[in-house]
């Protein structure tokens, strides 16, 4: 199964499958243009509410991450956030400003926080070269 | 779905029997759309309320509405969009499986007839069967078709999955999710009473939880697993007593503790990391653990 959700994470479960699929895009497990599994069978399968998997399905697409084509599903876009440059550096600011202050409480230096960012990207960057060639 | 009367209005229900207040002013709103939750214990007034809104039984004060409609004074048109799937189902013994599907359908405007095909393919249920040889589970399951198949805007379901194996209560969810709610989502209404929470814990929208006949806890599942949080820590040392304000201690025993937090987890957590605990770990409640600790009665010095 692709999807785990984990009712004790404290984080709304349509938000963790938002996550999920995001990762799932970035990590190469889902490519671009691939489909999602259609809402009722999803919702089943997890046995959550057929809302939870329409409002996670719908906050994808309004990140740009999935589009619905009618009639035929929802697919994962190639790269194309709505949103302007800017924009999307201040988003991911927030994050990364999220990640230092867990840095500085583990006594992570800047050189090993910005080592340790290369080697997170070449990870994914690995994980979606073996995804593309299975 | 704002412009629709809510599902079900509730406003201060009460219904005695002799000398007991089964529901003692309980109130409940449920917009078109959600699956909702009735938590409680046994005896806690969650059938009642349900009889109430079916006419099932008469209260003895306060104000029902279905579909914004009298369910004593419109009652045939609050009953043919509902349908209710009580705890114990009861069929015609001498009737087939068939037989009672047909008579069923036979009360309803409308009867989606593939759905019923489906499902009993899907059940594995004889339809030349008759229904005193079913089992619990085939009876529950039945009953299950015979409340989805007239499509109703509201299902009502009491207890539905008490009794019944693993397998068929992952069946008779799934269904609800399917076969029930995939069709027109925005006005396909679940209202589940149940003791049997974390089977739901994923439908679940928003709930209540009521004790003795009274509201305790009305919230969104969301934002209830956000809110209602379990922190636990070990120091190097005793800590001595923890003045935490706003939090239940589960525990504390030596170097550990676990406490129950509502809404406070980050000052909570500051508090704590301010002693420096070898270990600290925070994990939301489960919609069952947040029941139980809800119901609980408090722990002396807590």
């Amino acid at each position: 199964m692709l999807f785990q959700l984990n009712f004790k994470s404290g984080k709304a479960v349509y938000l963790q499958l938002v996550d999920q699929v995001k990762l799932a895009a970035a990590a190469g497990t889902l490519q671009a243009g691939e489909a999602l599994p259609a809402i009722r069978p999803l919702a089943e399968e997890l046995r959550v509410n057929r809302n939870t998997v329409a409002k996670a399905y719908a906050e994808l697409e309004s990140q740009g991450v999935i589009e619905t084509i009618v009639g035929k599903g929802c697919f994962v876009r190639t790269n194309s956030s709505p949103f302007k440059k800017d924009v999307r550096r201040r988003l991911l600011a927030e994050s990364i400003d999220e990640a230092v202050v867990h840095a500085h409480h583990l006594q992570i230096d800047r050189g090993e926080f910005l080592r340790l960012g290369e080697d997170r990207f070449d990870a994914f960057e690995q994980k979606r070269a073996r995804a593309s060639h299975v | 779905m704002t412009n629709h009367a809510p599902a079900i209005e509730i406003h201060n229900l009460v219904c005695r029997y002799g000398h007991t207040d089964a529901v003692d002013g309980l109130n409940l709103r449920v917009a078109a759309g959600r699956c909702y939750g009735l938590f409680g214990r046994n005896g806690a007034g969650k059938t009642t309320t349900i009889k109430c809104l079916l006419n099932l039984i008469r209260p003895t004060s306060g104000e029902t509405r279905v579909f914004g409609l009298d369910p004593v004074r419109d009652e045939v048109a609050v009953k043919s969009r509902v349908a209710y799937v009580p705890d114990l189902v009861a069929f015609y013994p001498w009737m087939t499986v068939e037989d009672t599907l047909g008579y069923f359908a036979s009360f309803r405007r409308h009867w989606n007839t593939a759905t019923e095909i489906s499902l009993v393919k899907q059940f594995r249920l004889d339809p030349r069967q008759k229904t005193s040889h079913l089992s619990k589970g085939q009876r529950t399951q039945l009953a299950l078709i015979c409340a989805i198949c007239p499509e109703p805007e509201l299902l009502v379901l009491d207890e539905p999955t008490s009794g019944l194996d693993p397998i068929v209560r992952r069946e008779f969810i799934q269904t609800v999710i399917g076969a029930y709610q995939d069709e027109d989502p925005g006005r396909r209404t679940v209202l589940v009473s149940t003791h049997l929470i974390s089977e739901f814990e994923g439908l679940i929208d928003e709930f209540t939880i009521i004790d003795r006949g009274r509201n305790v806890l009305t919230l969104d599942a969301d934002t209830a697993r956000e809110r209602y949080q379990k922190v636990h820590a070990r120091f190097a040392s005793d800590p001595g007593p923890l003045d935490l304000p706003g939090t239940r201690i589960l525990c504390q025993r030596g170097r550990e503790i676990e406490v129950i937090v509502n809404g406070n987890s980050a000052q909570v957590m500051e508090q704590l990391r301010a002693r420096s605990p070898e270990a600290l770990a925070i994990e939301a409640l489960t919609l069952e653990e947040i029941f139980v600790s809800t119901l609980q009665p408090q722990e002396a010095g807590a």
